[in-house]
């Protein structure tokens, strides 16, 4: 079952003034369950794929289909509100609210979903525990290490019970040490729960361990690898 | 969701303390300056009014028709002890003080000036009481007994134990008068009071009058003075022959300053409100122009435009209303501290007696005041809220999104 479908996405930025084109033409599909690695040289177009796929920028031409809903047919409140209930984020630099605790941080999305408190302060608990951070809950992002922060952003895409984590190069602030961790604790998920990741990354060590990875030069495809599991 | 918007915003403001901290001290100072600047403007026009209140104007007056414009002792109230007494008996009037009045001419072996003559009760209390420089007010047990200004005794050359003589019309418009002499000086705020008024027993001023036991102004002390016109009117309505006058009718003057001291309060507190409005913009300004990222990441994540609204504008509140309570209590304590032991300008008091003020000012507030002045500074806190709040919405999350990465 296809989570995510594009068709002949193009973007092309400042289109009126010196065009600067980023995608040109790219037909994806992502089935559930997949571990998708978009990798490429920079100025490829993987964060813009990124973006058009998280429903943060709109694409100039073709068009992105989420789990049978256009992208392009939502008005911005209703984009919001997809991105609310449809897709889980997590940034290189984390971006943890600082002033909330690991707990608050992952409870924030689902209060946003208007849960009940009694159901979300579980399932906060439920998910730093499967981060492996149930000692943590009550510190806040300045008292955790970058691994860790990047734990708690991942329970915190988890949250709100996407269809599939988005990560925009999720290891580049991360040792060797952390990134192994992250991977591992991502390809368990992956793995226990069916989660789909889709993620941009340089970084070889996350690009061996995807079960698919889709190589962008120029904003065009260049090679769709499936790996064996 | 609102909860946890008011919590996040709640905790936001403390993630600079110091910045918070600054700002939260400045609405608390500007609250406290501002709320104890006005109630010391308010003392002070308070002192003014009660002042002429007790010397010049009464708060409301009762004269027979034209009494005012000619001035003569014809024009007298009658059956003023009637009416007295059932003034007597309204809740609002607190005191009712019945006079004897002539215009007339002082003349002494010096000079002569144009005086009016006040009748007044030997042994109750009157305003020019307070003003006593030297001798004694007019009793019954001295022959002829006047008070005189300070300035009137200047001009012509009197001293305690003058003779002066006064002239006015009698009864039946022939030229009156008697030989006064001088039993004590005042020397009020008013230089022009003090040249122009002269205060005899109602009995030796009624007999050379020959108007009997007759009064021509019944002066009304009330418990309101700012409510004078709706009694004046209930008045007007009950003494359809008498002329009611009020302070605000008699002394324009006074009015104009009692309304400006309502106006001034005012003015007062909202130069202080717009300066502490663009120091709370700027903060917040400060607040959410470094938090793009994050702001940026929550828009990404699903909270929308009216959320990161909200939580702006909840920010700015507290920012705002944390400081507001506190001064306001500290003005509190303070104008009521003041408001009883009073503020000692007695260094200044020759000036400030020259504007009919006096030497001690005793600040205070209307309550409604400190209730308005709540609601200024919540409606200039979601002011200062808009133009940050406002920035936020032009937030693009994918341009926030290239800055985290």
């Amino acid at each position: 079952m296809a989570v995510i479908e594009t068709y002949g996405i193009s973007k092309i930025y400042n289109p009126g003034k010196v065009p600067v084109p980023a995608l040109n033409g790219v037909n994806l599909t992502i089935e559930k369950g997949e571990f998708t690695a978009i990798v490429g040289p920079s100025g490829s177009g993987k964060t813009t794929l990124l973006n058009i796929i998280g429903g943060l920028d709109k694409p100039t031409g073709g068009k992105a289909v989420i789990q049978g809903t256009e992208l392009g047919g939502l008005s911005d409140r209703e984009l919001v509100d997809f991105r609310l209930h449809h897709i889980g984020f997590v940034f290189q630099s984390y971006n943890l609210i600082p002033v909330l605790t690991a707990i608050e941080n992952v409870s924030f999305v689902m209060q946003m979903q208007g849960r009940p408190a009694k159901e979300y302060h579980q399932k906060s608990m439920a998910l730093l525990k499967e981060v492996g951070l149930e000692d943590k809950i009550h510190k806040r992002p300045s008292e955790l290490s970058g691994g860790q922060q990047q734990r708690v952003a991942v329970a915190r895409a988890l949250a709100s019970k996407p269809d599939f984590v988005l990560a925009d190069e999720p290891t580049a602030n991360l040792d060797s040490v952390s990134t192994a961790d992250l991977l591992d604790m991502m390809l368990e998920l992956n793995k226990i729960e069916d989660m789909t990741f889709v993620f941009s990354t340089h970084d070889q060590r996350v690009i061996e361990r995807a079960r698919r990875v889709v190589t962008l030069v120029d904003g065009k495809i260049d090679k769709d690898e499936i790996r064996a599991a | 969701m609102i909860a946890n918007i008011i919590k996040l915003g709640w905790k936001n403001i403390w993630r600079n303390t110091t910045r918070s901290a600054v700002v939260i001290t400045a609405v608390l100072l500007g609250t406290w300056a501002g709320v104890f600047l006005s109630a010391f403007f308010t003392g002070m026009v308070q002192s003014y009014l009660d002042n002429q209140f007790k010397l010049t104007v009464p708060h409301i007056e009762l004269t027979h028709p034209q009494f005012k414009d000619l001035y003569r002792p014809e024009y007298s109230i009658p059956g003023a002890d009637t009416i007295i007494s059932d003034l007597r008996q309204r809740s609002f009037v607190e005191k009712v003080s019945a006079q004897s009045l002539a215009s007339g001419l002082a003349q002494s072996a010096r000079n002569s000036y144009g005086v009016t003559i006040h009748g007044i009760l030997p042994g109750r209390t009157h305003g020019v009481n307070t003003y006593l420089k030297e001798g004694t007010m007019p009793g019954n047990d001295q022959q002829n007994p006047v008070l005189v200004g300070s300035k009137l005794a200047e001009r012509l050359g009197l001293e305690p134990d003058s003779r002066v003589v006064l002239n006015f019309q009698d009864a039946a418009g022939n030229i009156t008068g008697g030989a006064f002499r001088v039993v004590g000086i005042f020397d009020s705020f008013s230089s022009v009071f003090d040249e122009t008024n002269v205060f005899v027993t109602q009995s030796d001023l009624n007999q050379l009058m020959e108007v009997g036991d007759q009064v021509h102004r019944l002066s009304l002390t009330i418990t309101d003075f700012s409510r004078a016109n709706s009694y004046a009117q209930q008045l007007r309505t009950e003494f359809p022959n008498l002329r009611v006058t009020t302070w605000g009718e008699a002394a324009p003057e006074l009015q104009y300053s009692f309304q400006m001291t309502d106006l001034m309060m005012y003015i007062v507190m909202v130069i202080i409100i717009i300066a502490l409005v663009f120091s709370i913009i700027n903060t917040m300004l400060m607040a959410v122009l470094e938090r793009t990222r994050e702001l940026g990441m929550l828009r990404a994540i699903g909270m929308n435009k009216t959320r990161v609204f909200a939580m702006v504008v909840w920010e700015t509140v507290f920012l705002t209303m944390v400081g507001t309570p506190v001064g306001l209590f500290l003005s509190w304590l303070t104008i009521s501290y003041f408001g009883h032991a009073g503020i000692d300008l007695g260094a200044f008091s020759e000036g400030l007696n020259a504007y009919g003020l006096g030497a001690v000012v005793y600040p205070g507030l209307p309550p409604g005041y400190y209730f308005n002045i709540t609601l200024l500074i919540a409606c200039a806190a979601l002011l200062s809220a808009l133009y940050p709040a406002w920035k936020t919405l032009q937030l693009n999350p994918v341009e926030a999104i290239r800055k985290i990465n």
